[in-house]
């Protein structure tokens, strides 16, 4: 090959390994995208039984209907974060679209303040972008003081367009699950500061 | 060379191995797999561990049901599904013993006596010139649009299959909750008193004492009612475990930090073992699932020698999982919500 | 070096200057040489197949019968049977990512590719061959690290036992200790290495084609090839974000996965599989590749439907990237999700049924000869359609909720892998080895080699469709005696195939010990791709006057 055709051949190669570099770059970039993407997808979809956060303002607007459906309470406690957290009841009949409030019960039963944090679902998964929190404790960290009980208010209500959804027409029980985690930044809370 | 041969000769014996070990009289039992599951039950949380312990419920209330033979459970040298007890399990197993069984032979068949004809009729001794054809526009539209077909046939059946396992629970189905823990199982009544049963793999003695087979019988079972769909929701206490009912076509994955569902319905009594069914660490592949499937009134005797409140009744006492005020709150409120719950009974 | 022959015809290439070959420690270990870098591909895959294959070994030992037999003794005295049993998931997991990333990869892309990709297009080697050198190396601390990583602390006992899979929360607060942590900076080392060499690929396929090779005139094995570094350049950076994210969740305290911050678990499984998919194509593509040479050379007649074939490789290759959810069925999605997946897996079926049936169309009115390649070819044609139509039972999210995680699954993956593409290396093997080596293998032990493997893996596989319908969960060190007998038979399956990979080694050293010298071309008028216009080995430097293709 001459000079020309080499130099001609390794300045494509250059374009195209660049080229094909970028595409590796960018999907690298989709990976770590794909994080909030996907947060920002279940937010919006409801995916994965993710539910809806609205404002007072909002849920002011909705309708309530004269269909009945039970919504139930779960909860679970990680091993790691030393209390008891429970509904307080366990099962609540709400009309579609009236707001009503479900109370969870915390308890620190350790000698220390421990810090903890919820994450949450909803069942059936195609409920979630029906189930709107109007107010919650979800993802807010949580100090509990030793032997402190809270009580946790969640306000909600269900979207009446549930029940032209033909996928959750027919859902007669949604059930809205919390786990309650020991919080990584609030493992080591100073008590002193905490009663400010 | 000749070490390289002699190093070949050492490995093809090391492989030769398991047959060797096969032609010996059958090993005892390894020491650590009963071992296993008698640590985890010292590690169990203690409250509905004692509450239940494995024959420790009132006998004039409940007496574990003896499994039958082939039922629930594989068969040495089976072939097919385990026999199915929930309707989409029946739907499921036909679905692929009369569907996808029979089209998926065929085209192997099919594969294979083309394979076949080529290979005699195509054979150099049998067609010494080649011909050069390469192109047929007809036969690849064919090959493209019967497949597609094919498909089509085995899809209509299947979504119809996935509609049908996605109906939800109606209201006053009864609700068990299912915690996966590495390694055992955790079963709660949220609507009977919320009590917990925890459910560990039974030694292989205990296991043959009781006439059940060992790794799939547990001290502690699931039970439920039999013909009611049952609202199970499974979750996941430390990594993701999944719990599986092979005889009734259920599988579900026990997500740490979110709750799944899913409704869960046999239609005949009886006892039926799964096993879990997502790697979860050592002892993934012991802990197993047996569930026990009851008429409602043995259910209710069932709930009531574990100290749980059949639902529409007053409690009969207080929760024993329970023991702080929280709980005692609960209980009262999940009474009070069983109302409903009556009335459906009522109609069943 | 640089003289061009006006004519475009190939000049002798078995001038001295072009047979130059540097000493041997420039040779192997700073090669920039596309063809030695290749040979070195293949010696470490089947060393890693070595380890790969004596790791399913002892599987199958402990698992020809009930009760825990050989793991106690492994492990090591003085050892808890909990230690004993991580051994097993270290056991798997190592066995999944050593035959993924260390055999299957490294032997059909970095091996036959590297031989053969220059050497079909008429080039004179990749267009960057020292980042090609720098591939190959960076495996060599990836599989230290892999192994490395089954003597380090990994939780219950030594060694990363998370399954090839990784899953997050048991491979972050489920597993305590370095070992996950070196599993998955081996995973990035072999993922770059991967990436490093799809850019070469892709620049060496796009521009360094013989003057008249248009794309659609591109040997198949090169469109293989192609598409494969397509998949793996838009796949792997995904798995390597993924495990970076495991990694800082591991040690640096982030919440990507763990609910306890707001992450999912789930999440890990999307973008795993979402590389996990397309990467089962990039393990069967450049077999699909290989065989349609096979099929053509020994059918003695050009390849059936060209173009269908090719295109079809690039439909199989785009629909694979969105098919992915259909590994997580059981996760807990809703109707609409597994319906979508349901159907979409399903449609993948049809560019793989093209395939099959232009291979069957292309031996149709030819004139068959069964050499070793050949016959490798044909079982891998038939073995592909059993794990394919088992993969169309699976795909179906209503049936898979029983079979999801059990054995049928085990078999359909070694099915369409240890049947499928390592039948079809074992099919390229033979048929290029003479090209290679210069030297030919024993037919008689090459077609032994065949008949005894092809008995041996299907003994071994084909019952674990019936233990997956009994319902047998994977990655079980131990079973309910109800499982016995088909484990059983599936071990004395795994010595059969032995004897058949043992041979196999005998076939290499004969040939290298007697075999005849290769002539240039010694499968005849069947073999019509540039390689075979060559010497059998080709010259050190090959092309240096570029062939014309009409």
């Amino acid at each position: 090959m001459s000079h020309a055709q080499t130099r001609d051949l390794s300045s494509k190669n250059l374009r195209s390994a660049v080229m094909a570099g970028a595409m590796g770059l960018a999907m690298l970039g989709m990976g770590y995208a794909a994080v909030p993407l996907y947060e920002i997808f279940c937010r919006v979809t409801g995916y994965g039984g993710t539910t809806q956060r609205v404002d007072a303002a909002q849920a002011a607007t909705v309708q309530t209907t004269a269909r009945v459906m039970s919504v139930r309470f779960d909860s679970n406690v990680n091993s790691a974060l030393p209390w008891a957290f429970k509904p307080e009841q366990a099962v609540d009949r709400v009309s579609v679209g009236a707001r009503d409030m479900a109370i969870y019960i915390a308890t620190n039963k350790s000698e220390q303040p421990v810090v903890g944090t919820a994450t949450f679902n909803v069942t059936p998964v195609q409920a979630g972008k029906y189930f709107h929190k109007v107010q919650c404790f979800c993802f807010t960290e949580q100090l509990l003081k030793p032997g402190q009980t809270m009580r946790m208010p969640v306000l909600y209500y269900v979207d009446p367009a549930i029940l032209e959804d033909p996928e959750t027409r027919d859902i007669e029980e949604i059930t809205l699950s919390y786990t309650f985690y020991r919080s990584k930044n609030g493992i080591a809370v100073d008590p002193a500061k905490s009663e400010s | 060379m000749t070490h390289y041969v002699k190093a070949w000769i050492l490995a093809l014996g090391l492989i030769l191995t398991p047959a060797t070990a096969m032609a010996q009289d059958a090993l005892p039992a390894a020491p650590g797999a009963e071992a296993a599951p008698a640590e985890a039950t010292a590690d169990a949380e203690a409250p509905a561990a004692e509450a239940a312990p494995a024959s420790g419920l009132d006998p004039e209330l409940y007496t574990p049901m003896k499994p039958t033979e082939g039922v629930g459970m594989p068969v040495d040298g089976g072939l097919d599904f385990q026999p199915q007890v929930s309707e989409t399990g029946k739907q499921a197993k036909w679905i692929n013993n009369a569907i996808l069984l029979p089209i998926m032979t065929v085209i192997c068949l099919f594969v294979l006596a083309l394979l076949l004809i080529v290979i005699v009729r195509f054979r150099r001794g049998a067609n010494p010139e080649p011909s050069k054809t390469t192109h047929n526009t007809f036969i690849e539209i064919v090959w493209t649009v019967i497949p597609v077909l094919i498909l089509l046939v085995i899809a209509v059946p299947s979504i119809s299959l996935l509609a049908k396992q996605f109906e939800p629970a109606p209201e006053d189905a009864l609700t068990v909750k299912v915690t996966g823990y590495q390694w055992y199982w955790g079963y709660s009544y949220p609507d009977n008193g919320d009590f917990e049963i925890i459910s560990n793999m039974l030694p292989e003695d205990e296991a043959n004492a009781r006439g059940e087979p060992f790794q799939l019988a547990v001290d502690n079972r699931m039970v439920i009612p039999v013909g009611k769909p049952v609202k199970m929701l499974i979750t996941g206490a430390d990594v993701i475990h999944s719990f599986a009912i092979p005889a009734a076509w259920f599988k579900l994955d026990a997500v740490p930090g979110r709750i799944n569902e899913k409704v869960l319905q046999i239609d005949e009594v009886g006892v039926y073992y799964g096993q879990c069914s997502e790697l979860c660490g050592a002892r993934h592949g012991f802990m197993p699932i047996t569930v026990e499937v009851l008429p409602e009134d043995k259910f209710n005797d069932w709930v009531r020698a574990n100290g749980g409140t059949v639902k529409g009744e007053e409690a009969v006492e207080e929760g024993e999982a329970e023991a702080d005020a929280d709980a005692e709150t609960a209980a009262d409120e999940t009474t009070t919500e069983g109302a409903p719950a009556e009335a459906a009974a009522a109609v069943n | 070096m640089t003289t061009i022959a006006a004519d475009g015809q190939i000049v002798d290439d078995h001038a001295h200057d072009a047979d130059h070959k540097p000493a041997f420690f420039q040779r192997w270990f700073m090669s920039t040489n596309h063809k030695d870098i290749g040979t070195l591909y293949l010696i470490f895959a089947i060393i890693a197949g070595i380890i790969g294959g004596a790791i399913s070994g002892m599987m199958r030992m402990e698992l020809a019968e009930p009760g825990i037999q050989y793991l106690t003794g492994w492990v090591g005295a003085g050892a808890s049977m909990d230690e004993a049993l991580h051994l097993w998931n270290v056991l798997i997991t190592a066995h999944g990512l050593i035959m993924v990333f260390f055999m299957v990869m490294p032997a059909m892309i970095g091996g036959f590719g590297n031989w053969f990709v220059p050497l079909m297009i008429g080039a004179p080697d990749m267009a960057f061959p020292r980042m090609n050198n720098v591939s190959f190396w960076l495996l060599i601390p990836a599989f230290l690290l892999l192994l490395g990583s089954a003597f380090v602390p990994g939780g219950t006992g030594d060694g990363a036992g998370t399954g090839w899979t990784v899953y997050a929360p048991l491979s972050t607060s489920g597993s305590v200790g370095p070992a996950v942590d070196m599993a998955i900076l081996s995973l990035h080392l072999a993922g770059a290495s991967s990436i490093l060499g799809a850019v070469n690929f892709i620049t060496t396929i796009l521009n360094m084609r013989a003057p008249g090779m248009t794309l659609h005139k591109m040997p198949l094995f090169v469109w293989s090839v192609l598409v494969t570094a397509f998949l793996l350049l838009l796949a792997l950076p995904v798995l390597a974000a993924a495990i970076t994210m495991l990694l800082t969740d591991r040690n640096f305290g982030t919440t990507f996965f763990d609910a306890a911050g707001g992450g999912d678990p789930v999440l890990y499984q999307h973008l795993f599989w979402f590389f996990g998919h397309p990467e089962v194509y990039i393990m069967i593509l450049p077999g699909f590749g290989m065989v349609s040479h096979i099929i053509s050379t020994f059918s003695r007649k050009p390849i059936f439907g060209y173009l269908g074939m090719a295109y079809a490789m690039v439909a199989i290759g785009v629909v694979g990237f969105v098919v992915w959810a259909h590994h997580m069925f059981t996760t807990g999605m809703s109707v609409n999700v597994k319906m979508y997946f349901t159907a979409a897996t399903m449609v993948i079926a049809v560019p793989t049924g093209i395939k099959i049936f232009s291979w069957i169309a292309t031996m149709w009115g030819g004139s068959m000869t069964f050499k070793t390649p050949m016959v490798w070819a044909l079982g891998f044609i038939f073995m592909f359609t059993v794990g394919g139509v088992t993969g169309v039972v699976l795909a179906n999210g209503g049936i898979d909720d029983n079979l999801h995680d059990t054995y049928y699954v085990v078999a359909h993956f070694h099915y369409v892998l240890s049947l499928g593409a390592v039948f079809s290396i074992f099919a390229g093997f033979y048929y290029w080895f003479p090209k290679m080596s210069g030297r030919h293998y024993s037919e008689l032990l090459g077609q032994l080699h065949f008949w005894i493997f092809f008995i041996g893996v299907n003994v071994l596989f084909f019952p674990m469709h019936f233990l997956g319908n009994q319902s047998m969960p994977r990655r079980y060190p131990d079973y309910p005696e109800q499982f016995a007998y088909w484990n059983e038979i599936a071990s004395i399956g795994y010595a059969i195939m032995a004897v058949g990979v043992l041979i196999f080694f005998v076939n290499i050293a004969w040939a290298f010990i007697a075999g005849r010298k290769a002539e240039d071309n010694y499968w005849g008028e069947g073999a019509t791709t540039l390689e075979w216009t060559l010497s059998s080995p080709p010259p050190f430097h090959q092309f240096e006057t570029l062939p014309q293709i009409k």
